[in-house]
């Protein structure tokens, strides 16, 4: 099996506060890879990291085969990353048509046509502004903008938060349609019941450092571990 | 006599106005961008005007008016490549010490390589004319900076507005991290944009070259004017940047009819008098074009 993504032993600072102590992780070709953990435990960092938004200080990351590690933000996401921030960052005063416009256009099947035809309902506000959007519409919009780049890794920052039970199945749903594409796929969340369910392989992050490394089954089957990892998270849901 | 007189003043104060508005859109795009104040900007538009100078008699006025701004912008370019790029994210106060400074070095180095007498600028002669008795102090050169302003100034909003560029432009002066994280290189962003308010400052040099002659500290007067209808106009929103040069520029105008002493003055009072009342300035919110 073929990574899509290796990290080995990051150390992340935010300023003095070390973050992430020896992070290691790997993200398989065509599976869906899920990153779990407690409010606070590093999942962010950890991301930010892989993204080079915030570089590690220490620990090499490897992106189909190029070490992306020194690289700018820009050219990683331009080597073929997606990436769905934590909180969905849409421009909010620009259309919904703009923020389609934003994106590299790396050429691939994801036209702005095409995500209008996943997305109707962003067809439908295509001329209201992104702070107009329910939070579920701007979820969608965040990762439609990152499809656009037409990725070959989708990197996505609790894409759950906030959202009505309804909408966050039709996430999932999206996810998993994204492996079926042949997109490999990192997803950080907290709702580890519902992400282990469309997960291949899991890690559990605490403290910075990784607690769990397996496959997705595995540790859905470890109920305790698992109830551990929901204490933190209000709702929990499942895909049925 | 009297309305002869305000007509003059206002239109007066509208060409003016036009220049702070050329002006104030090219620091204000800089400014919401990369969060630099360019002091530095009344001197590119000094480089604008003396490039004009320079080449004219070789290609003439109207081939200067076409090459003086994109020279210019090719300056302002190399500048902010090599001086202004180290200190982004830093605190803005260093890029405004810095360009400060280079205020300063550009008002000399055209004094050193032009001399520090006016130079004037020959424009065509029947720009030159008044548009009729009545209206004796319309020029057709006046006119024709204002329409050259209003031109630029719409091409302006059509490249924010219809290009990808501009897209990009008013999505990084919201989050810029993200854009960079959807694979755009901002550093290159910057650089174009920075260009382009360059090149508006190199454009009112050329206009101004013609109207009033050119001198090595033409753009600091400029300068200040073209704050204040930034802030007049609230940092962040073009459209304004665009209201609030236009109106300094008449209240100027107008001013200087009935109490000439104070037609500077003015544009300070109006800012105050619009920070105590609405501390964002007319149209200011978070990101431009709103």
């Amino acid at each position: 099996m073929t990574s899509a993504l290796s990290a080995e032993g990051l150390h992340t600072y935010y300023g003095k506060s070390h973050i992430l102590h020896g992070v290691s992780l790997e993200v398989a070709e065509g599976r869906i890879t899920a990153l779990l953990g407690r409010n606070g435990a590093g999942k962010t960092t950890t991301l930010r990291s892989l993204m080079g938004l915030t570089q590690a200080r220490e620990g090499k990351i490897t992106i189909f085969g190029e070490d992306t590690t020194r690289w700018p933000t820009f050219r990683i996401a331009a080597h073929g990353v997606g990436y769905v921030p934590e909180g969905r960052r849409i421009f909010a005063n620009l259309s919904v048509e703009e923020n389609l416009k934003v994106p590299l256009e790396r050429g691939g099947p994801w036209t702005i046509e095409r995500i209008y035809k996943l997305f109707p309902r962003l067809a439908e506000r295509k001329q209201n502004r992104g702070r107009q959007l329910s939070g579920g519409e701007q979820e969608m919009l965040s990762i439609a903008r990152a499809l656009l780049l037409n990725p070959r890794l989708l990197i996505l920052d609790e894409p759950s938060q906030g959202l009505a039970p309804l909408i966050v199945r039709e996430v999932f749903r999206i996810v998993q349609q994204m492996k079926a594409e042949g997109i490999s796929v990192l997803l950080v969340e907290q709702n580890a019941r519902m992400s282990l369910e469309i997960a291949d392989d899991a890690y559990v992050l605490d403290d910075g450092a990784v607690v769990y490394s397996g496959t997705a089954r595995e540790l859905a089957a470890d109920d305790a571990r698992v109830r551990a990892l929901a204490g933190a998270s209000a709702e929990e849901w499942t895909l049925t | 006599m009297m309305t002869q007189l305000l007509l003059f003043n206002v239109t007066n104060g509208l060409i003016i106005g036009a220049f702070y508005v050329l002006m104030a859109l090219g620091l204000s795009l800089i400014l919401n961008l990369s969060n630099v104040i360019n002091f530095a900007h009344g001197g590119f538009l000094v480089i604008g005007g003396y490039i004009a100078y320079t080449i004219t008699p070789y290609i003439g006025f109207w081939g200067a008016l076409l090459l003086a701004p994109p020279l210019t912008a090719i300056i302002g370019l190399a500048v902010e490549r090599v001086l202004i790029r180290p200190l982004y994210g830093r605190d803005p106060l260093y890029s405004l010490l810095l360009t400060f400074g280079l205020a300063f070095m550009i008002e000399d180095g055209t004094r050193f390589i032009w001399g520090p007498q006016g130079k004037p600028v020959t424009i065509p002669a029947f720009l030159a004319q008044p548009l009729s008795n009545d209206l004796f102090f319309i020029t057709g050169y006046r006119l024709f900076m204002v329409v050259v302003v209003m031109i630029a100034v719409a091409l302006l909003f059509l490249l924010l507005r219809y290009t990808r560029l501009g897209v990009r432009i008013r999505a990084g002066t919201l989050d810029l991290e993200t854009v960079a994280a959807l694979g755009i290189n901002v550093g290159m962003l910057r650089s174009l944009n920075f260009a382009v308010g360059i090149f508006l400052a190199g454009l009112s040099g050329v206009l101004a070259a013609g109207q009033l002659g050119l001198e090595p500290t033409m753009g600091t007067g400029l300068l200040m004017p073209s704050f204040i209808a930034i802030i007049v106009g609230g940092i962040g929103s073009l459209p304004g940047t665009l209201i609030g040069g236009l109106l300094i520029g008449v209240a100027s105008g107008v001013t200087a009819v009935f109490f000439p002493a104070a037609s500077e003055a003015v544009i300070y009072v109006m800012m105050a008098v619009i920070l105590l009342t609405r501390p964002r300035g007319l149209f200011g919110e978070e990101g431009m074009m709103s």
